[in-house]
């Protein structure tokens, strides 16, 4: 027990540091403003906290650092919100996203295909280019062709502001359908599975021979066979699905949405680990510059798609009442009336802010932390944060092990980005202020250390609500009359400021290991 | 060993550029049809433009240039490096325009902020190594770009309008004595290359290049690494700081994106387009991507930065080593390939 004392003691004492200056500053507030505050705080961390999880998991067994991290937490947000706000244009969609899977989850087949092509290397390595770019072309073609019902950016009443707008009041206007008139549906839907076809035909080409004769048996079809069948059951029954989701209630539309983000996130994140991180293992500075790149073009898209102007997403029914005995004083009250508000120790507390969000986080948490201690996924994780080259001579495919694990750290990312959307609205740049504070919260509790993401992300939020708070009420430096003010803006830089010291003191953060 | 060569030789490519980029303005002027008394007297209208867009070219190569030496040559990827280039550009508008100091003296205070601001960042690099100093490098860049963002100091920074209405000195005005800026701007940078391509050679830059390759045998051969690290940080600031108070004497706006990730992302896809740590693809870098740009912005609009974008995910994977890197490489098994010939040729094999 000593031992563990004095190995740690730098950082108990830098937390209990920190833990004073909170109780410090506590003092000087009423209760009310206290309860508030702190539960301000565990909202924001809540949510650094699924942007930081992904990050540490990612960053402790790829060792990869996903600057892209704050980009995709965006993503998901705008893609929750497109569910939530517009399930018209999201059902349009859906059916040529699952088409373009469709060909490339015949992966195996492709693969067989491409073991029985004899050609030189050279001319094998033209052909899988040219079959590749051919397929793209092709889908781009298509694609512009389809017809999906969309947001207009330049026409004000049909921006997705109005539309948040509207749907915050309770109008639920359902949009004009579009139809195929400037393509037939069949030859569209034949047309999107010929090509990415093509494309997957054209990867299979360009990996190696020995490989591709890997065993094959018409189970592999099963999963290709269930996105054909939703993507044309899509197309077909479009009209009814589109007025079933309208007349949803948004507590289960808010479920989808979540849902939708988290899938998207992972897909994301699958996607992006063997197409673009894979190839750059050797050089892991040109992985670091190429999510840093990645983020950025993200956010460029977001505000193609989008637009730059800040929105809102509605609050699903469930935390958005305010009629009758709102704001709730008692939980039946708050059950009864679904309360947007609730009286806690005299302050008034928002439900989905405040309450929900740190629930789901504290949630997250412990799912999390059950899947690395008691799955084998998590052993395989655990094992190959201590030593990778290890874990891959017991003969675990390591590789396939990563791409989980990047799709589950995108995964948490998207869900944080759609979870926390409803209550900080969506703008082209909110995943680059979370993006700074998840990587404080790393570097403060410790790079590749998952309780060190949970405690670093709590201390930012904290700290940056308490601030906040200060904004409002000034602190009086002492011996001194005057009353400081720190205006909104430069909140983020106390907690860098936080970062810096602690990072002086412990190179490696309060609960990273030393090296 | 490497024969010794004198002075014109050895920076033979860069005092080509000199030349070529000194005539450009008449060349043009010529094309256009405005004597060179025209062109020096700043009444040739494309000439003028194009040497508008060279001084943007140089200052990004400036930037570039200082980058180069940080991350390509000493191998410290720092990503708070626009705070380099954002901070003496601020500090010269704020001193023209707000405190009203003479020239020179704005000159050397620019020059003495560089300094602490590069033993401000040497001060964490002791303890903090490789990514954890790109993250506290991200951090503090940060800090200065949300203080310039902040309504705190709007009548200082201009807040996100940005710092507007700076009165440049009128003897390199940009509007009326344009040559003579661009003259500056380009003496400025080809004094700087040479004097990096000197340094790069010197005994001390063999440290860090040898810090960029191996850092702890640097270390067990008796160097002190952080000493030279601080070295390199004072001459990359010091640069970068030149670069930044062109910009703010030249740019009629200094905006605050000058602060932000973004202008630190830009000088990495300059100095990974053309080539990482080989310094001459900083200006080549500069170059293609400023040219591209422009040209893009013309003829396509708003995507361009999209398109940019993509270019910087391409060369991350697929051209490592830049244009010039890339150059050097084919250059080399070509003239393997040359001898080998050769050698077979006349049976010497």
């Amino acid at each position: 027990m000593k031992n563990t004392l004095q190995k740690n003691s730098k950082a108990i004492i830098v937390l209990a540091f920190i833990a004073f200056f909170l109780f410090f500053a506590a003092r000087g507030m009423s209760g009310k403003d206290v309860v508030i505050t702190v539960l301000r705080g565990f909202s924001a961390g809540s949510v650094t906290f699924l942007v930081a999880a992904g990050f540490s998991l990612i960053f402790g067994l790829l060792d990869v650092l996903n600057l892209s991290q704050g980009t995709l937490y965006m993503i998901g947000a705008y893609v929750g919100w497109t569910v939530y706000v517009r399930p018209d244009t999201f059902i349009d969609i859906l059916t040529p996203v699952l088409l373009i899977l469709v060909g490339f989850t015949l992966k195996p087949l492709w693969n067989r295909l491409a073991g029985k092509v004899q050609l030189q290397a050279k001319v094998r390595k033209v052909l899988s280019w040219l079959t590749i770019a051919v397929g793209i072309i092709l889908l781009g073609l298509l694609l512009t062709r389809y017809p999906i019902a969309s947001w207009d950016l330049n026409n004000y009443s049909e921006s997705p502001i109005s539309y948040s707008y509207m749907a915050d009041q309770g109008l639920r206007i359902i949009p004009a359908e579009v139809t195929f008139d400037q393509i037939s549906p069949v030859v569209a839907i034949l047309g999107l599975l010929a090509s990415s076809s093509l494309a997957a035909f054209g990867v299979a080409l360009l990996s190696r021979e020995e490989k591709l004769l890997q065993s094959f048996n018409w189970r592999k079809f099963l999963p290709a066979a269930c996105l054909f069948v939703i993507g044309i059951l899509c197309v077909v029954f479009n009209a009814q699905i589109t007025a079933w989701m309208f007349a949803l209630s948004t507590n289960w539309l808010f479920v989808i949405a979540i849902v939708v983000a988290v899938v998207a996130g992972v897909s994301l994140g699958a996607l992006m680990e063997t197409t673009l991180i894979r190839p750059l293992y050797s050089r892991p500075i040109y992985q670091l510059m190429l999510t840093l790149g990645l983020g950025t073009i993200g956010v460029q898209i977001v505000q193609a798609v989008w637009g730059r102007p800040e929105f809102v997403w509605p609050k699903p029914a469930l935390f958005a009442g305010t009629g009758g005995a709102c704001p709730a004083t008692n939980l039946t009250d708050l059950f009864q009336n679904q309360c947007s508000t609730v009286i806690l120790l005299g302050g008034r507390v928002r439900v989905y802010d405040e309450i929900f969000i740190p629930i789901v986080g504290v949630i997250v948490l412990i799912l999390v932390w059950v899947l690395l201690k008691r799955s084998r996924i998590g052993m395989i994780i655990r094992a190959g944060v201590q030593d990778r080259q290890m874990v891959e001579a017991l003969g675990i495919n390591v590789r396939r092990v990563f791409t989980q694990v990047f799709s589950l750290g995108v995964g948490l990312a998207a869900f944080g980005g759609a979870l926390a959307a409803p209550s900080s609205g969506l703008t082209p740049i909110m995943g680059d202020k979370l993006l700074l504070n998840s990587l404080i919260a790393l570097a403060v509790g410790g790079l590749t250390s998952f309780p060190g993401a949970a405690l670093g992300s709590l201390l930012v939020g904290l700290i940056q609500q308490f601030m906040i708070k200060y904004g409002q009420i000034g602190i009086p430096i002492p011996f001194t009359e005057i009353v400081f003010k720190p205006s909104p803006a430069l909140v983020p830089a106390s907690t860098v400021l936080l970062m810096v010291i602690v990072l002086l003191i412990l190179p490696n953060g309060l609960l990273g290991k030393k090296e | 060993m490497i024969a010794k060569q004198n002075f014109f030789t050895r920076n033979r490519g860069i005092l080509i550029f000199f030349v070529v980029m000194l005539l450009m303005p008449f060349l043009i002027g010529m094309i256009e049809g405005s004597t060179p008394a025209m062109v020096l007297s700043n009444s040739g209208s494309f000439s003028k433009f194009l040497e508008g867009l060279g001084i943007e070219i140089f200052i990004f190569a400036l930037f570039a240039l200082s980058y180069d030496l940080l991350f390509g040559v000493t191998g410290l990827l720092s990503f708070g490096h626009s705070m380099f280039f954002a901070v003496p550009a601020y500090l010269t508008g704020i001193a023209l325009k707000t405190m009203h100091l003479p020239f020179w003296q704005v000159i050397l205070l620019v020059l003495l902020v560089a300094v602490v601001q590069a033993l401000l960042f040497s001060l964490v690099l002791p303890r903090v190594k490789g990514v954890t100093f790109t993250l506290v490098s991200l951090g503090l860049a940060s800090v200065f770009h949300i203080i310039v963002m902040s309504s705190d100091m709007i009548n200082l920074t201009g807040a996100d309008v940005g710092l507007q209405g700076v009165p440049t000195p009128s003897f390199i005005d940009p509007a009326s004595q344009r040559f003579r800026f661009y003259l500056i701007a380009l003496v400025l940078l080809v004094a700087t290359y040479i004097f990096y391509r000197r340094f790069v050679s010197s005994p001390t830059g063999r440290v860090a290049v040898a810090i960029r390759e191996n850092e702890g045998r640097a270390k067990m051969l008796g160097y002190n690494t952080t000493t030279f690290k601080i070295v390199v940080m004072i001459i990359s600031s010091i640069t970068a700081a030149i670069a930044g108070m062109l910009h703010a004497l030249y740019q009629p706006i200094i905006s605050p994106s000058v602060a932000d990730l973004g202008y630190t992302v830009t000088g990495l896809l300059i100095v990974l387009i053309g080539g990482v740590g080989t310094l001459s693809g900083a200006v080549v870098g500069a170059f293609v991507l400023r040219l591209l740009d422009f040209s893009l912005r013309r003829f396509i609009g708003e995507s361009a930065s999209f398109i940019t974008g993509a270019i910087y995910v391409i060369f991350v994977l697929f051209v490592p080593y830049g244009i010039v890197g890339t150059l050097r490489l084919k250059k080399l098994s070509t003239k393997a390939g040359l001898k080998d010939l050769i050698a077979r040729l006349t049976g010497k094999v």
